[in-house]
């Protein structure tokens, strides 16, 4: 164990020394102490370390929230790899597209993903498949390393010297065919994020969170860090479908601290009544994930007007946090997305590049230890976004003339629907395979329960006979359902401009008349 | 058509984009199947409400009334007169 606090790794080592029986994490089948967690890393790094793994060499993990993902998670990191968590939801082509393209030469996975036998399969025998949890449904591939083995086995503590600049994790933002954006964020970046975020939420080893959030985002990923970090508990819940079991526990599990997107709270708003409940021991709630309504805000501190509220915006490219809305200026800057988080500056630039004068619109930029190092593999797109020491965010806001932001608008068409950021390419690359498509563009409408819903514009070919559920029913087979077109509309050409480009605002206009 | 049917139809229409009646067993789970997520749970009540002329209570909105076909067959016999 290093003797300071450098990364992730040592804090949470520190907490498994001073407080090993402390509660970290409950899942559906278990309550796993520190000591516990401690012991389920030292076992994956010890399998990892066996099997060959240099630092630096990247693991990829396909694992819902669970006491074994924190485990592999951390025990990753402590034999001295890089995490490359992936989203549980997404099909097979994009989890080979992001393997592969991460240059992992292993695969934690869920031995229940519906998606196994196809990962396998496009993986080929150069990588190694760890089946985690019991016992697969259906045919589990031959090869695949058993996590029983993993579990009986020996523990190794960590003994690999990371220090701040080493990489940490690769976090994939978009899976688009031959270019995925994968974020690349150091263990100094990791460290500095939990830190600014403990400083103004004022997180203890007294604090316990429901979690909803998936890890593999950068928003839940900053929640399992930041309780890691000091001794909190985390008590996950992997579903929001049905929301009153979600408010149930918080009531019965007495934690002090939710977070959620937009989407989160308009579903518990809408379906649960708050007031039945003894929420009296939640402390504060955070909202990030895309700018919640303010009449959204004000039924939520209603319903609870005991606590405080986070307002936070941030990016993956910046490990997670940007800016937060101290609670007490709910309402003097209401609409506000806040301040800069301790030791991040936040600029707004005009299209000159020169710092904006208050209430002029420009790009929001960062700079900070919590700022990624780059894309993976892409220096292209790297270079397009860090610039000059900074990061150019592509959201567009102004400031008051205290300081504080208010979003604007954006510059990059990502789509954000519920805690998802989607890039339309995917989506339209996906629907170009159909024959019958000439051209397809997809864009973002508003919605009221999960700020954006997408929406394909499709250009058909001449009497090709096409029709919407052909199209969906492609989607569904090779996008992950959150990606689906929730609407689909015929067109004879999409509006370009005159060098070509598809004029994707005139077709949002088009849908909010 | 049977409630079954109407269901069934409902779900392969709106939530797998296919009239193969082979893609839904009516005891898959929607949730483990990827079939639902939060937002198509909703849907789902709203179309039971306007079909069945039935009011889906927020405290039934459990995996045990909403989560396979079977299941909701099984709740809205319950719910009926």
């Amino acid at each position: 164990m290093a003797s300071s606090p450098v990364t992730l790794v040592d804090r949470f080592s520190a907490i498994v020394e001073s407080s090993p029986a402390a509660l970290a994490v409950v899942d559906n089948t278990h309550r796993a102490s520190y000591q516990e967690i401690f012991e389920l890393v030292g076992k994956v790094s010890h399998h990892l370390l066996e099997s060959g793994l240099k630092k630096g060499d990247r693991v990829s993990l396909l694992v819902a929230n669970s006491v074994e993902y924190i485990g592999i998670f951390y025990g990753i990191w402590a034999a001295g790899g890089v995490t490359v968590a992936l989203n549980t939801q997404a099909k097979a082509r994009d989890i080979i597209n992001w393997v592969n393209h991460s240059g992992a030469k292993r695969l934690f996975v869920d031995q229940h993903n519906k998606e196994l036998g196809a990962i396998a399969a496009g993986l080929g025998a150069d990588i190694e498949l760890i089946g985690v949890g019991e016992g697969a449904s259906g045919n589990p591939p031959a090869a695949m390393v058993s996590w029983q083995a993993i579990i009986e086995g020996s523990a190794s503590e960590p003994a690999i010297n990371l220090v701040s600049s080493d990489l940490a994790s690769i976090i994939y933002t978009s899976g688009t065919t031959g270019h995925p954006k994968g974020v690349t964020l150091s263990h100094g970046n990791l460290s500095a994020n939990v830190a600014s975020i403990l400083a103004y939420l004022g997180l203890s080893g007294n604090d316990s969170i429901l979690n909803v959030l998936p890890f593999y985002y950068s928003y839940g990923n900053s929640v399992l860090h930041t309780h890691l970090a000091v001794g909190g508990s985390l008590i996950l819940e992997n579903s929001l479908v049905y929301p009153h079991r979600v408010v149930e526990k918080i009531a019965n599990q007495a934690v002090t601290g939710f977070s959620g997107v937009p989407s989160t709270f308009a579903l518990l708003l809408g379906r649960v009544n708050l007031t039945d409940y003894d929420l009296s021991k939640l402390r504060y709630i955070t909202q990030a994930g895309g700018p919640m309504a303010p009449a959204l805000i004000d039924r939520l501190l209603t319903a609870l007007p005991h606590i405080d509220l986070f307002v936070m915006y941030g990016q993956t490219e910046a490990t997670a946090r940007l800016t937060y809305l101290p609670p007490n200026k709910l309402k003097e800057k209401r609409g506000s997305i806040g301040i800069a988080i301790p030791d991040t500056v936040i600029q707004v630039r005009n299209k000159q590049g020169r710092i904006a004068k208050p209430q002029e619109t420009g790009e929001i930029c960062a700079a900070g230890e919590n700022i990624m190092q780059g894309y993976w593999r892409d220096s292209e797109k790297t270079a397009q976004v860090l610039r000059d020491g900074r990061l150019y965010t592509g959201d567009l806001a102004h400031t008051d003339s205290d300081g504080y932001l208010y979003i604007d608008g954006r510059s990059s068409d990502m789509i954000k629907s519920g805690a998802n950021r989607i890039s339309p390419k995917e989506i339209e690359e996906v629907i170009q395979e159909l024959d019958g498509i000439l051209e397809v563009a997809v864009v973002g409408c508003p919605d009221e329960m999960l700020g954006e819903i997408i929406k394909a514009y499709v250009v058909p070919k001449k009497q090709n006979g096409l029709d919407k559920k052909q199209i969906q029913h492609h989607c569904k087979k090779n996008l992950a359902i959150y990606k689906i077109p929730r609407s689909i509309e015929f067109i004879d050409e999409l509006p370009k401009t005159a060098s070509g480009k598809v004029k994707k605002y005139l077709l949002q206009k088009k849908d909010g008349d | 058509m049977s409630s079954e049917a109407q269901i069934r139809n409902y779900i392969l229409e709106n939530y797998l984009f296919t009239d193969d009646p082979s893609a839904l067993d009516s005891a898959d789970s929607f949730l483990d199947q990827g079939i639902l997520d939060s937002t198509g749970i909703l849907e789902v009540i709203y179309f039971l409400e306007d079909e069945f002329k039935i009011k889906v209570e927020d405290t039934e909105m459990i995996p045990e009334n909403l989560d396979s076909v079977n299941n909701i067959i099984t709740f809205i016999e319950k719910k009926r007169p």
